[in-house]
C-alpha cells in the first residue's frame, strides 16, 4: 500500500507548483478573451469571440502574423544552415577546439536582454560602432540608421536571432554526432567515397532526427521570443517590427486592450500545442528504436 | 614541413573565424564602451584613448544596480532551492519507481516546458494584481519556480537513471530501509547532478526578463535585466558608458559560470534525448 501511494506523494508537490503557474492563469485569459475587459482588467459582459473578431479586423495583427511567420522561418533556417558546418567543425580534432567551443557557446550564457542592449547601442545610428566597422571595411559609404526604419531594423533582428539560437542548435547537433561511429566512416573510405559523399550518405541521415528536433524546439523558441524585438524597437516604429509576442505585449500592458491581448494569447497557445504534439511524436519516435 | 592536424586547425579557425567574430562583436564593443570617457563614448573609436575604469565604480553609485544585483540573488537563489527542493523527489520517483500515470506526467512537463512565460503572462499579471501582490519579489520566486520545474526535473531524471540501482539494492539486502538508503546511498552520488541542475536554474532565473518587466514597477524592486534596461529605454540622453559597464557585471559572471559548465549542459541534454 505504502509503495503505490509514494510516487505520487513524491511529485505532487512539483505537479501543484506547475500546474497553478501554468493552468490557473489559462483560465485567466480564456474568460479575459470571452468578456469585455477595463483597461484596469474588470470584467464587463460575456462577449463570445468579440475580442477575436476584432482581432481578425485589425491590420497590425494580420501584419504582425505575417512577421511572426517571416521571423521564425528565417531565424529558425538560418540558424540551422549555419549550425550544421560549425557542429561538424567543433565535434573535429584541431588546436583551440576548446576555446572555439567556448566563444561560439558565448551568447547562450549571456541574458537575450544584454545581449539586445548591446546590440542597440551598436547600431546606433551616429555612435554605433556597427557603421564605423562597415565604413573601415569599405562596405558603407555613410551612416545607416539601422533601428529607424522596419527595412533595416527586422533584418538585423533576424540576424541577432539566428546567433543567439546558434549555440543551443549546436549543442544538439555534437550530442548527435557524438553517436555516429567511426568505422562506418572508415569503411566508406575504403570504399571510395569522399569527404562530400561521406557527408551526404553517412552524416545527414544520421544527424536527421537531431536536426528535426532542433527545428521543432527551435521553432518554439523563436516564436515565443520577446527581448530582442522588445529592448531594440519596442515593435516600432509605427508597428512596423511587431511580432505577436510584442504586439501581445503592447496591447496588454501599453494599450491596456487586454481582452484581445488574451485573444492574442489563447491563439498563440493553441499553435505552440500543434509544435508541442509535433515535437512530442517525434522525441517518441526517437525514443522507441 | 606542417602536420595534418596544424593544417587541419587553421583550415578550420579560417572557417569558423566569419561567425566568431560576428558573434564576439556585441561583446566587444560592451567591453570597449563600459572604458570609454563620456566624451570619447559618442565617437565609435576602436580603442579607447584612456581607460575609464572609474566608470563601473560612478555606475555603481548612480545606476541603482547594487540593489538590483541583491534583488536578482534573492529571487534567483530562493526559486532556485525551491525549485530543487520539489523536482528531487518527482525526479527520484520518475527514475525509479515504475506507476501509473507516470508517462502522462512527464508529458505535461513536456508541454508546460514548451509554454514561455510571455504567452501566460497576461493571465500571471491579472491574478497577481487581484491579490495586490505586485511588486512583490516572492511572487517572482514562485513563478520562476513554477517555470523551471519541468526543466529541472527532466534534467535530474536523466542524470538519477544513470546512478546503478544495484548500490541501493545491496544496502536494502543488508537491511537498512529506503530512507536510510535514499540518504546514505543515493543522495550521496546525486549531489553533483543536483548541483549542475540547480546551477542552470540560477542562471535562467538570473536572465528572465518578461515577467520581472510586468510584476515589478518601483525601481527599487528591479532585478538586473530591468535595472540596465531602465538606463536605455525612455530616457531623452543615455549614458551609454554606463549602461555597458552595468551590462557587463550582470554579464560576466554568469557568463563565466556558463562557459565553465556548458559541457555538464550538452551531456545533460544528450542522456535526456536518449533515456
Amino acid at each position: 500500500m505504502q509503495r503505490a501511494t509514494a510516487p505520487y506523494f513524491l511529485i505532487l508537490p512539483s505537479f501543484i507548483l506547475a500546474a497553478a503557474i501554468i493552468l490557473w492563469p489559462l483560465k485567466e485569459i480564456v474568460s479575459l478573451s470571452l468578456h469585455d475587459v477595463n483597461r484596469f482588467g474588470m470584467l464587463r459582459e460575456f462577449v463570445g469571440l468579440e475580442h477575436f473578431r476584432v482581432l481578425f479586423a485589425d491590420p497590425d495583427f494580420i501584419a504582425a502574423t505575417w512577421r511572426t511567420l517571416i521571423w521564425t522561418a528565417c531565424v529558425v533556417l538560418g540558424t540551422l544552415i549555419v549550425s550544421v558546418p560549425i557542429a561538424l567543425i567543433l565535434n573535429e580534432d584541431f588546436y583551440g577546439r576548446g576555446i572555439a567551443r567556448i566563444l561560439i557557446m558565448l551568447p547562450w550564457a549571456i541574458s537575450l536582454t544584454m545581449t539586445a542592449v548591446v546590440w542597440r547601442w551598436a547600431l546606433n545610428g551616429e555612435s554605433g560602432m556597427l557603421n564605423s566597422a562597415l565604413r573601415d571595411l569599405g562596405l558603407i559609404g555613410s551612416n545607416i540608421q539601422w533601428l529607424a526604419e522596419a527595412s533595416t531594423a527586422f533584418p538585423m533582428q533576424i540576424l541577432i536571432g539566428i546567433l543567439v539560437s546558434v549555440p543551443f542548435t549546436v549543442t544538439i547537433f555534437l550530442g548527435g554526432l557524438s553517436s555516429v561511429p567511426d568505422d562506418l566512416y572508415e569503411a566508406a573510405a575504403t570504399e571510395g567515397a569522399g569527404r562530400w559523399d561521406q557527408f551526404r550518405l553517412i552524416t545527414l541521415p544520421l544527424l536527421r532526427p537531431f536536426i528535426n528536433i532542433a527545428f521543432v524546439l527551435n521553432t518554439i523558441y523563436v516564436f515565443n521570443s520577446f527581448p530582442i524585438i522588445w529592448v531594440t524597437t519596442q515593435g516600432g516604429p509605427a508597428n512596423s517590427t511587431h511580432i505577436l509576442v510584442t504586439y501581445l505585449y503592447e496591447l496588454g500592458f501599453r494599450l491596456g486592450r487586454l481582452g484581445e491581448a488574451a485573444a492574442i494569447s489563447l491563439i498563440m497557445f493553441a499553435i505552440l500545442l500543434v509544435f508541442t504534439l509535433i515535437y512530442v511524436r517525434l522525441a517518441m519516435r526517437e525514443e522507441k528504436p | 614541413m606542417m602536420n595534418a592536424k596544424l593544417k587541419r586547425s587553421i583550415l578550420f579557425w579560417l572557417f569558423l573565424s566569419p561567425i566568431v567574430v560576428v558573434i564576439l562583436f556585441p561583446y566587444v564593443v560592451m567591453t570597449i564602451t563600459s572604458l570609454k570617457s563620456a566624451t570619447e563614448v559618442l565617437n565609435p573609436t576602436w580603442w579607447p584613448e584612456e581607460l575609464h575604469w572609474q566608470n563601473f565604480s560612478e555606475m555603481w553609485q548612480t545606476s541603482g544596480i547594487a540593489s538590483a544585483l541583491a534583488n536578482s540573488l534573492y529571487v534567483s537563489t530562493l526559486s532556485t532551492l525551491l525549485t530543487i527542493i520539489v523536482s528531487i523527489p518527482a525526479a527520484y520517483a520518475l527514475s525509479r519507481y515504475q506507476f501509473a500515470g507516470r508517462n502522462a506526467y512527464r508529458q505535461f512537463l513536456l508541454v508546460s516546458q514548451m509554454l514561455s512565460p510571455i504567452v501566460l503572462v497576461i493571465g500571471l499579471f491579472r491574478l497577481v494584481a487581484n491579490a495586490g501582490m505586485i511588486d512583490n519579489l516572492n511572487v517572482l520566486v514562485i513563478i520562476y519556480t513554477g517555470f523551471n520545474i519541468a526543466f529541472c526535473v527532466w534534467m535530474l531524471q536523466s542524470y538519477f537513471s544513470t546512478i546503478p540501482r544495484d548500490l541501493e539494492e545491496a544496502a536494502w539486502m543488508e537491511g537498512a530501509n529506503r530512507w536510510r538508503t535514499l540518504r546514505s546511498v543515493f543522495l550521496p552520488l546525486a549531489v553533483p547532478a543536483m548541483v549542475v541542475t540547480a546551477i542552470f536554474t540560477f542562471i535562467n532565473a538570473w536572465n528572465e526578463f518578461v515577467i520581472a518587466l510586468t510584476m515589478l514597477r518601483k525601481e527599487e524592486n528591479y532585478t538586473l535585466p530591468i535595472r540596465v534596461l531602465s538606463l536605455v529605454a525612455g530616457r531623452y540622453t543615455v549614458d551609454w558608458h554606463y549602461v555597458m559597464a552595468a551590462a557587463f557585471v550582470a554579464s560576466v559572471p554568469v557568463a563565466i559560470l556558463f562557459a565553465w559548465l556548458q559541457r555538464y549542459l550538452v551531456r545533460g541534454l544528450s542522456i535526456g534525448a536518449v533515456k
